[in-house]
């Protein structure tokens, strides 16, 4: 349960080598015990340069797609995990786990402690988990608040030292490499016995507890009498608890109104410490029950210094918050389009915003653009080919707005306008934004007056809820639309 | 000579980095290793630079030491340099600890004889278990750390050498009961619970003693240095592999613990359990995995133990947990989900109307819209589960609009195709596309009702984007024949439908020399022949040729030998040219099985290679020529009268495929020069073939007969000898017309050579006997080129050349009811009995 070698390779496309090595770190401890399971199987870590070229060319990023590679292209090779095995010399390393996620590839061989002939199943391979777990670690601290190249050079400059710390000889011992970080800087502090390994340090300061709900919802809304609309609404909570003593223990209780469906498919961080087992019974999967538990739900935990997702959850809420309809009518050079929309009468009109952007894609610049609108303002974006109704804070009385107009475009030119793989043809949607503070889809809320907390002094608890959209797509009714899960696992 | 400075350390560092064994090969290598040891005691350099000095170390030991003596000696400098550290604070501590253990476990100086291990490893568990060290090691404010340094190094000396902390399981217990940092304690605790139970076997009992001792067991060394390493079976930790089907491997089935043993170890599985939500979640996996596998097969250790853990677990957004029990909530294999998503399944669909999704088939992942798919490893691995769902699925009715898993499937595959489709999109999409197709085909090969439309749905796509072929190729390559054969008929038919002179030619090419076959030569030459003509370059007309030798494996067939011949003409390439030469050639020599030989070893004709003694015979036979009947009848046709010389005309009928027929011929009484063989490519029965033109080369202008022999290759590959019956070559086949004379002047022309005839010539007068017909049919049967002058129906001049150089001239004149009376001249009196009898023989004949 090791990695025999950690990289991090930037993806530049368009240069001669379409990528850099940014850090590498190799475990030689490791190493030795790869060759001693591996035995006559055993192939070395490379030095970068050929790593670098190997791994690229088998992720498809040297750029050099132009011909078809039939050990790259080839139907057969189906990779369905981000496992791979890269030629070295005559041999092929393996397992290589690697993942490219902005422009950044993330990479580690794990070690097969065991022979590797016959090549054993994956799921055998503890070093994957924990490999993958170190690769998102890394991830997540070179991009969480970061803004700038120079913040991310500054993280990069900071890996080897983090890397001491949370994975000194391979195996590793956290993948929140914020913990390490914070971990050096408390490395004066004396500390007791019996202290979590995510709690780094302590806190001073004046106690308070912050706990906000935030919803997502998503839709995919066809207007079709053949494909079934879909709607879900994913919750998460986070918490954020400035609390002194070294093992505070905080009581955060979610509830639900009266006939609210029930939470599902609830997921807990791992500072939660313990959990009734019938929190975990209600899953949108199995089709339990859903009367059988409904609340409060409770989660007793030892807060992290820093700000965390104490919990996701998902709900079957009845009705999408926005019911669409968009219609495209393709006359000549011209399209004629239609878009209603109509808030729920059960939803909270009063919005922070709220916006319904029409991209039109794989054509050229709008022209000419003549529309009527019955409610919020339309701006046009016309290189963009994109126009963006503004409805904003409230819908009128009625629920209902309209949009109606002709839309014109010119010549396409390939490089200006946006291109897309899915909007092919008639193929289009609209795509809505929105966000509601002092509410959720669901209904939870966190009541502060029942949030526990067993610590030195009387804590500040504030509770904030919103429901803002995610992938709220409405598609054009009159032409095909990727449909998603649909109606592939509804019964009659 | 001072120390390199730190910049000169850190150009060095650099130049190492970019290629370790260049840089070590080269003259600044040799010393590295050693300066960089020396340079660690230096006071010159700051702690920083020293810190990235040992950080190198903890990297490249096995390069900078690459033995075990060299090993042995940087550990022990490396120790050297950690206790002469001044009491303050450091920054050197940690890095020297790991550098040490680096050292003697990358070097392979780990063992009893190395007395840097000796010195290491007590330091090390005295750090790890809180003790005081005498003489102060490090301040207070820098133990917590070194403390936990330490047990990493002991943990990663205890997984190169498995059992080493056998002994000192109880202090370690012991340490982790009291204060101590709980992650790395525990984790230290349980690898080498985990290998003392695995090694268990070889080391005897006495696991209670262990556990319970406070300070470490006593004997001669508290290091179990041999356990590891005096047994033929090696050491997997992750073996037996999963599914856990052979626990007898490592032995375990066969501990058997004593109660006492069992409750002790029950407690101190149980002790690190329950601190186990104090370890970060990667640690906990970890714990769990390991306990999980000390304690797989062993009595007395019920599983219930992990139940707290495992339901916080399950519900846990990270775990990260390699499944002791159920599979962890996301699939550790897949690449992460946006991180705003629990890593679960998301919430289910909802019917118009809000009526919950109640009752569900099996609960498989849902695809998500393509717009969100970037990565293709997630729509593969679905596509598969849909896959298994329709398989699956074929036994239910057809659930009805949109119910069917079915038509789903077709949707995401033509999602794929449109994609793959669009002009100048990247390869990926293709290859998503195709991948795609061939798990289809590999899940549903039986269920036409899902080939067909993919079927139809690749041809439309090729129609699209030709540029694709090569992929087409790929997956004609891989998949099977339910596919393959319907996909290989509907992308011919796609091609040979293309005009010859399409842009995507090449492409065309490509793939047609994969998909042709039996059932579509005809098509197939005609598209050939079209684009034959739009080939200018080697690469094109080699693809041509490609796709001829394709037809050649597949049989040949009427028309590729023409075409052969025709390219064998045509290409500008000489290299094309001889290709095309080479082809026919074998066609014409070779065919059925040998064909395919002669263009590859396949494994369609494999006994041809291999089966030497059973070839001897039938070798032989092909290569002697055998006698045979005529595959084909031969007669004269009707007369050709052009040219300088006669020509015989012979229609050919054939009787039998032949190829590279040669006929040859032999004239009766050397009258005639000897004549030409006659050469045809191939004949075939179904086939019309051209009549064949004999060029007779007269000495004496006198009727004979030609004996006619056959050499030819059977369509086994056989070369045949057969004898014709003799052909009739009559006095008339001679006959040549004399040049056109002026207009207007034929009869002054006729009657010149009338003259010229006598006084060395001769004459005579033969009745000719008329049919029905009269005069004028018969001079219009069989004189009519030969007329020179004429007055019709009553007066006819006929002029006749018989090469090499003689004359005939007829006049019929006043022609009576039963016959005309035929005056005749010639220049050379042997004719005139020839001639009689000719014109004898148009009287019988009418």
């Amino acid at each position: 349960m090791a990695q025999r070698a950690v990289w991090l390779i930037s993806h530049e496309p368009g240069t001669p080598r379409c990528g850099t090595v940014k850090f590498s770190r190799r475990y030689p401890t490791v190493e030795k015990r790869a060759s001693v399971h591996n035995g006559a199987n055993y192939v070395p870590v490379p030095e970068d340069g050929p790593f670098l070229k190997a791994l690229l060319s088998e992720l498809r990023l040297l750029g050099d797609d132009k011909d078809f590679v039939e050990s790259r292209d080839s139907c057969s090779r189906i990779n369905k995990t981000s496992i791979y095995g890269l030629p070295v010399g005559s041999e092929e390393l393996w397992p290589v786990v690697a993942f490219l996620k902005n422009d950044m590839i993330y990479a580690c061989v794990p070690l097969v402690e065991q022979t590797l002939n016959p090549r054993p199943p994956l799921i055998s391979i503890s070093g994957i988990s924990q490999g993958l777990e170190l690769l998102f670690g890394i991830q997540d601290f070179l991009y969480s608040g970061q803004k700038s190249d120079t913040e991310l050079n500054t993280k990069l400059s900071q890996l080897p030292e983090l890397l001491l710390q949370a994975c000194p000889f391979g195996t590793l011992l956290d993948a929140n490499l914020q913990n390490s970080l914070d971990n050096v800087g408390f490395a004066s502090v004396t500390q007791p016995q019996k202290q979590p390994a995510w709690r780094a340090g302590t806190y001073k300061g004046k106690p308070q507890v912050s706990i906000s709900i935030t919803e997502k919802v998503k839709s995919m809304q066809y207007g079709k009498q053949d494909i079934a609309d879909t709607w879900q609404v994913v919750g998460a909570v986070t918490c954020k608890c400035d609390l002194e003593g070294f093992m505070p223990n905080v009581t955060v209780s979610l509830h639900l109104p009266t006939n609210g469906s029930p939470l599902q498919d609830i997921l807990v961080h791992p500072c939660v410490t313990s959990l009734d087992s019938a929190i975990l019974t209600s899953s949108s999967v199995d089709g339990m029950d859903d009367s059988a538990f409904s609340g409060p739900y409770k989660f007793p935990f030892i807060p992290p210094l820093e700000s965390f997702n104490l919990c996701y959850y998902t709900s079957q809420v009845p009705v999408p918050p926005i019911l669409g309809f968009y219609q495209i009518k393709e006359e000549d050079i011209q399209l004629k389009i239609t878009v209603n929309l109509k808030l729920h009468e059960s939803i909270k009109n009063t919005f922070e915003f709220c916006e319904a952007h029409i991209p039109f894609y794989n054509r050229g610049p709008i022209t000419h653009l003549e529309y009527k609108v019955s409610f919020g303002q339309l701006e046009v974006f016309r290189e963009k080919g994109l126009l963006v109704w503004i409805i904003g804070q409230k819908f009128p009385k009625s629920m209902d707005i309209s949009l109606s107009g002709t839309v014109t475009f010119g010549a396409k030119s390939h490089e200006k306008q946006p291109f897309d793989p899915i909007c092919i043809g008639g193929t289009a949607y609209l795509k809505l934004h929105f966000r509601i503070l002092d509410y959720t889809l669901t209904g939870c809320y966190a009541d502060q007056h029942s949030v526990q907390v067993f610590a030195s002094g009387k804590p500040k608890i504030s509770t904030h809820r919103k429901l803002i959209s995610s992938d709220y797509y409405i598609w054009n009714s009159k032409a095909p639309a990727p449909v998603t899960y649909g109606s592939l696992l509804l019964l009659p | 000579m001072g120390p390199p400075s730190r910049e000169a350390w850190a150009q060095r560092l650099g130049a190492f980095r970019a290629s370790p064994c260049a840089f070590l090969a080269g003259p600044q290598g040799e010393d590295l290793g050693r300066e960089l040891l020396s340079d660690l005691r230096s006071d010159k350099l700051s702690e920083q630079t020293k810190v990235s000095l040992l950080a190198l170390s903890l990297e490249y030991a096995a390069q900078l030491w690459p033995d075990a003596p060299a090993a042995e000696a940087a550990a022990a400098s490396l120790l050297d340099t950690l206790v002469l550290l001044p009491p303050r604070p450091s920054a050197l501590r940690r890095p020297l600890l790991l550098a040490a253990t680096t050292a003697l476990a990358a070097g392979g100086a780990l063992g009893p004889a190395s007395g840097a291990a000796c010195r290491l490893l007590p330091l090390l568990l005295g750090l790890a278990l809180g003790r005081d060290l005498g003489r102060g090691f490090g301040p207070a404010s820098e133990q917590r750390p070194l403390q936990a340094t330490a047990c990493e190094c002991l943990r990663e000396l205890e997984s190169c050498q498995p059992g080493l902390l056998r002994a000192s399981l109880g202090p370690l217990r012991a340490g982790l009961a009291q204060e101590g940092p709980v992650q790395p304690l525990s984790l230290l605790l349980a690898l080498a619970l985990h290998n003392a139970l695995a090694l268990q076997p070889r080391a005897g009992a006495g696991l209670q003693g262990l556990l319970t001792a406070r300070v470490a067991a006593a004997g001669d060394s508290p290091w179990s240095w041999t356990l590891a390493g005096d047994s033929d079976v090696p050491f997997e930790p992750q073996a037996p592999s999963w599914p856990e089907a052979e626990e007898g491997a490592r032995g375990l089935l066969a501990l058997e613990l004593s109660p006492e043993e069992s409750r002790e170890l029950r407690a101190t599985v149980a002790q690190l359990l329950d601190a186990s939500y104090l370890l970060a979640p990667v640690a906990q996996a970890q714990l769990l995995w390991l306990l999980c596998r000390a304690l797989r097969g062993l009595r007395g250790q019920p599983p219930a133990l992990f139940k707290p853990q495992l339901v916080r677990l399950l519900g846990t957004a990270h775990p990260g947990c390699p499944a002791p029990g159920p599979a962890p909530p996301h699939p550790p294999l897949l690449p992460p989900l946006p991180p705003e998503l629990p890593r679960k399944l998301s919430a289910g669909p909802r019917r118009r109307g809000g009526r919950p999704a109640a009752a569900r088939a099996p609960a498989v992942p849902r695809p998500p819209a393509p717009a969100l798919c970037t990565s293709p490893q997630p729509s593969l691995a679905r596509l598969h589960l849909l896959c298994l769902l329709c398989a699956e699925d074929t036994e239910e009715d057809d659930r009805g609009q949109g119910g069917s898993p079915q038509r789903y499937l077709e949707e995401l595959l033509a999602g794929l195709r449109q994609r793959a489709a669009l002009d100048g999109g990247p390869r990926a999409w293709a290859t998503l596309c195709f991948q795609a197709s061939y798990l289809v085909a590999h899940c549903l090969a039986g269920q036409p009702a899902v080939l067909t439309p993919l079927v139809r749905g690749l041809a439309q796509l090729y129609r699209a984007r030709p540029v694709l072929a090569p992929h087409f190729v790929d997956l004609l390559d891989r998949v099977g024949p339910e596919l393959g054969e319907p996909l290989r008929v509907a992308l011919c038919r796609e091609v040979v439908s293309r005009p010859g002179g399409d842009a995507a030619l090449g492409w065309h090419l490509q793939v047609l020399a994969r998909v042709v076959g039996a059932g579509s030569q005809s098509a197939t030459l005609h598209f050939l022949q079209a684009a034959a003509a739009h080939c200018p370059d080697w690469g094109l007309q080699q693809a041509l040729l490609r796709v001829c030798r394709a037809l050649l494996g597949s049989g040949g067939g009427g028309g590729l030998a023409d075409l052969l011949q025709a390219l064998a003409r045509w290409l500008e390439d000489p290299d094309g040219r001889d290709h095309a030469r080479l082809y026919y050639v074998l066609l014409a020599h070779l065919a059925g099985p040998k064909l395919g030989l002669a263009l590859g070893p396949s494994l369609a004709a494999p006994a041809m290679a291999s089966s030497l003694v059973a070839e001897n015979q039938g070798f032989a036979a092909a290569l002697m020529v055998r006698e045979a009947a005529a595959p084909m009848r031969l007669s004269v046709g009707p007369r050709v009268a052009t040219g300088p010389c006669p020509v015989l005309q012979l229609q050919v009928e054939a009787l039998e495929p032949a190829y590279s027929l040669e006929l040859r011929f032999r004239v009766e009484g050397q009258l005639y020069a000897p004549l030409g063989a006659v050469h045809v490519p191939c004949l075939c029965p179904s086939r019309p073939a051209s009549p064949l033109l004999l060029p007779l080369q007269p000495r004496r202008p006198a009727p004979t007969r030609l004996h006619v022999q056959a050499l030819y290759t059977t369509p086994a590959g056989l070369t045949c000898h057969a004898r014709l019956p003799p052909l009739t070559v009559t006095f008339s086949h001679l006959f040549l017309p004399f040049p056109q004379a002026p207009r207007g002047a034929e009869p002054g022309f006729f009657e010149e050579l009338w003259d010229s005839c006598l006084p060395g010539g001769a004459e005579s007068r033969v009745w000719c006997a008329l049919g029905p017909q009269g005069l004028e049919t018969l001079v219009s049967c069989h004189l009519e080129p030969f007329v020179v002058a004429a007055r019709p129906p009553a007066s006819y001049h006929v002029a006749i050349r018989l090469p090499p150089d003689s004359k005939l001239l007829l006049r019929l004149e006043a022609p009576q009811v039963d016959g005309v009376p035929v005056a005749l001249r010639t220049d050379d009196w042997a004719l005139l009995p020839l001639a009689a009898d000719y014109l004898r023989g148009l009287s019988a004949a009418a």
